[in-house]
């Protein structure tokens, strides 16, 4: 009998086991919904937007000297995109809907009785300005109010330049913005400046990785230590001890549950992507073909999904090691949340340092955080992070792995030791001179 | 070529758990490894598996170290029954067998054969759990045969069985040997071995009490018993006076005597015959290994020296 195939035989029966469960079942299509529901949110809510609050706004106009129709522009300027950073196009939409009325006093009615939000007059003043009132029920701090009054200087504007002789053609290139940009001081230098939209979601991209990684591990290296435990704890371990050895048990164990992981990243990954991909379709039937499209993530490029993968793989490896000789150790559950509390601490601090890092916290480009970068229990959270900042150059990512590799056969070895005498140890649970020992003489 | 143990030691912290055990086993032989409680019998089983390490000693089969076998050549049933619990009855018996390199599909009609012949064909899909203790020992049993090893080690393999499942599983020792197996088991239950093993060690606190093939083992002690029933059993002051002879177990249907190393039971018998009274009984044996063990080793201790704590120890 070959190493391999109790590896894969141990391995076999964990994947099976754990896939055949219900928590694991429920677990994972709840999961699945929520992501796809995330993904399709902008449509949901544009979907509701557009149909649910619709704000009728009815305008009159009491001067017949307008030289351009004021519904067509309060249209625009009420139901301008918000402009908030990410914002889907279309998302940012007001809902109003402008239209005229020829009669002021029965608008005003139909405002009272609700057909109407709002009615505006504009009428002329005798010194030639325009006049705005907006008869409404609404505060008049409220939204509709405030979006209003910003049209209505527009529109006065527009009005005065026409009356000095400016054509409206000669408006609109009034009126283009001015080029303005944010550069980064180094010379050919260019990768997107800090807080630019580009840079905002990349760096959100990293964020969300480095969250599914710290999940992964912390999550699944919990399960590998308990299923460890239960071994223990039903005494299955005596029996299969004495079929394999404990480096195989070990081994199929953290490849079991790592794929089980895979099997629930990976569907969680292809439905998000897929529904990321197929939002415009959707938004198309739903919202009728003017809606826009939307784009994969700004950053997600192949080489980020290689990154994250072998990332996430490779420090799911590392943790699940030790967490199975953490598990080892003690023979009852409750004695687990104890046992693994080193490996707990040193993903949560590599976690946090990267949360920092992303968000700015912490200077992602200092020097300590390139050697941090490297370092084998914290690089899989915080080099994806500085990937997407654009700061990593190729050495570092190739360092980090070597690196990475190389503390997981260190990891092998020693936890293959403790986990070769741990697991015939009953009742107290060993201090860490023990561990130590054990690691040393291995059995 | 026999499973030889030579000059075991082993010890947990404080607690010397084998101080230079010795014994062998011949080849297709049912070998009793009697002891109490924590005498060291499961640390034994396990030195002898390769699962603990011996401080001091070897354990050899045929002349080589029993770790340099095939993981297949044994088969082991530890004293705490290890199922998973959630796991369907075949399906574990399917997985054990295969870490022992049987291929799927074998292990599966075997385990079904199995199963059949323990009367237990109807818990195959079952979770292990939900089966009772006697139950999922016999499943224990055959997770621990269903590779056909050649050497059996088994911790107590009769405890929580009713009669009729003892009467089962002592079939399938029996014919194990039969086809050439070695089965080694530790009980503290005398008469199951009495009856079932071809020789016997007795141990106590880690050392090497008796061995040898349980017909000598019994004879050891040099005395024979003789079980007696006449007429007239009312007075049995005679037979205190006759010399090497003590009763031991005055009784109803018969009396029962041991005649010591020097004396001959057919004085006994003359004896009797010579007071007129008609023998109704006589019979001439051995003592019985409960005789011998508590000779011996003194009562059995049912005191808890568990062994499966005993390896606890290293945590110290």
């Amino acid at each position: 009998m070959s190493d391999i195939a109790n590896v894969i035989t141990v391995a076999r029966r964990e994947f099976l086991t754990r896939i055949r469960t219900r928590t694991f079942v429920f677990g994972t299509v709840l999961l699945l919904a929520g992501v796809v529901a995330i993904a399709f949110v902008p449509i949901i809510v544009q979907y509701l937007e557009g149909n649910g609050t619709e704000e009728k706004v009815a305008v009159w106009v009491g001067t017949p000297d307008l030289a351009t129709d004021p519904v067509p522009t309060l249209d625009a300027l009420l139901n301008a995109p918000t402009g908030m950073p990410g914002a889907v196009p279309g998302a940012g939409a007001g809902g109003f809907a402008v239209s005229s009325v020829p009669d002021l006093g029965s608008a005003r009615e139909a405002v009272t009785a609700g057909t109407y939000v709002a009615v505006l007059g504009i009428e002329r003043d005798q010194g030639g300005e325009l006049e705005f009132t907006l008869y409404t029920n609404e505060r008049a701090t409220g939204r509709t109010s405030q979006l209003v009054q910003q049209a209505s200087n527009a529109v006065t504007i527009a009005d005065r330049l026409e009356r000095l002789g400016v054509t409206p053609a000669d408006q609109a290139s009034l009126f283009a913005p001015a080029s303005y940009e944010v550069a980064w001081p180094e010379p050919g230098r260019t990768d997107p400046p800090e807080g630019s939209l580009e840079a905002g979601s990349s760096y959100l991209l990293g964020f969300g990785m480095t969250i599914l990684i710290f999940m992964m591990i912390v999550l699944y290296g919990n399960w590998v230590a308990a299923s460890v435990v239960e071994e223990k704890s039903s005494r299955v371990m005596e029996v299969i001890l004495n079929a394999a050895t404990p480096f195989q048990l070990m081994a199929g164990k953290v490849l079991g549950v790592g794929s089980v992981a895979l099997v629930q990243f990976g569907a969680i990954l292809v439905a998000g992507v897929a529904a990321l991909l197929l939002q415009g379709r959707v938004a198309e039937l739903v919202l009728g073909p003017a809606a826009g499209g939307v784009d994969l993530p700004e950053g997600l490029t192949i080489g980020m999904l290689l990154a994250f993968v072998a990332y996430g793989v490779l420090g799911f490896l590392l943790y699940a090691v030790l967490y199975a000789a953490a598990g080892s150790l003690v023979s009852r559950q409750e004695d687990v949340a104890q046992v693994v509390m080193p490996m707990a601490l040193l993903s949560t601090a590599g976690y946090i340092i990267a949360v920092y890092a992303s968000t700015g916290l912490l200077d992602i480009r200092a020097g300590w955080m390139v050697l941090l970068a490297l370092v084998p229990f914290i690089s899989p959270f915080l080099i994806l992070s500085r990937i997407v900042a654009g700061e990593v150059a190729p050495w570092e990512i190739a360092a980090s792995l070597v690196l990475l590799v190389g503390a997981i056969v260190v990891a092998l070895w020693i936890a293959a030791r403790i986990y070769a005498a741990g697991v015939l140890i009953y009742g107290q649970r060993p201090s860490l001179r023990t561990i130590w020992r054990l690691a040393r003489t291995g059995m | 070529m026999s499973l030889a143990i030579t000059n075991l030691k082993k010890r947990f912290g404080d607690v010397q758990a084998l101080d230079g055990i010795s014994f062998s086993v011949a080849p297709g032989e049912v070998f009793g490894f009697l002891g109490a409680n924590g005498a060291g019998k499961t640390t034994t089983m396990r030195i002898a598996l390769g699962l603990l390490r011996a401080d001091e000693g070897s354990v050899t089969w045929q002349d080589r170290p029993t770790r340099s076998w095939p993981r297949r050549t044994w088969g082991y049933l530890p004293e705490e029954r290890g199922l998973y619990g959630r796991m369907p009855v075949l399906d574990q018996l399917v997985f054990y067998a295969s870490l022992y390199g049987v291929p799927r599909d074998r292990a599966r009609r075997d385990a079904l054969h199995w199963l059949a012949r323990f009367r237990i064909s109807e818990y195959a899909d079952r979770r292990a759990e939900t089966l009772s203790k006697g139950n999922q020992q016999k499943v224990q049993f055959i997770a621990t045969i269903l590779h056909d090893p050649d050497v059996v080690l088994m911790d107590e393999p009769f405890a929580a069985l009713d009669p009729v499942n003892v009467a089962l599983l002592k079939a399938a020792v029996l014919e194990m040997r039969d086809r050439g197996r070695t089965l080694v088991f530790s009980t503290h239950q005398l008469d199951m071995a009495e009856e079932l093993c071809d020789s016997v060690a007795i141990i106590d606190r880690g050392r090497l009490v008796t061995e040898g093939p349980t017909r000598e083992v019994k004879r050891s002690a040099g005395r024979q018993v003789v079980r007696l029933a006449t007429s007239d059993d009312h007075d049995l002051s005679w037979l205190d006076e006759l010399p090497h002879v003590k009763v031991t177990r005055p009784g109803r249907d018969y009396t029962e005597l041991h005649v010591d190393a020097d004396g001959d039971p057919q004085t006994v018998l003359r004896a009797a015959m010579g007071r007129g009274e008609s023998v109704l009984q006589f019979e001439v044996a051995d003592p019985s290994l409960e005789e011998i063990f508590v000779e011996r080793v003194g009562a059995i201790d049912t005191t808890e020296r568990t062994l499966a704590a005993a390896p606890a120890e290293v945590a110290r």
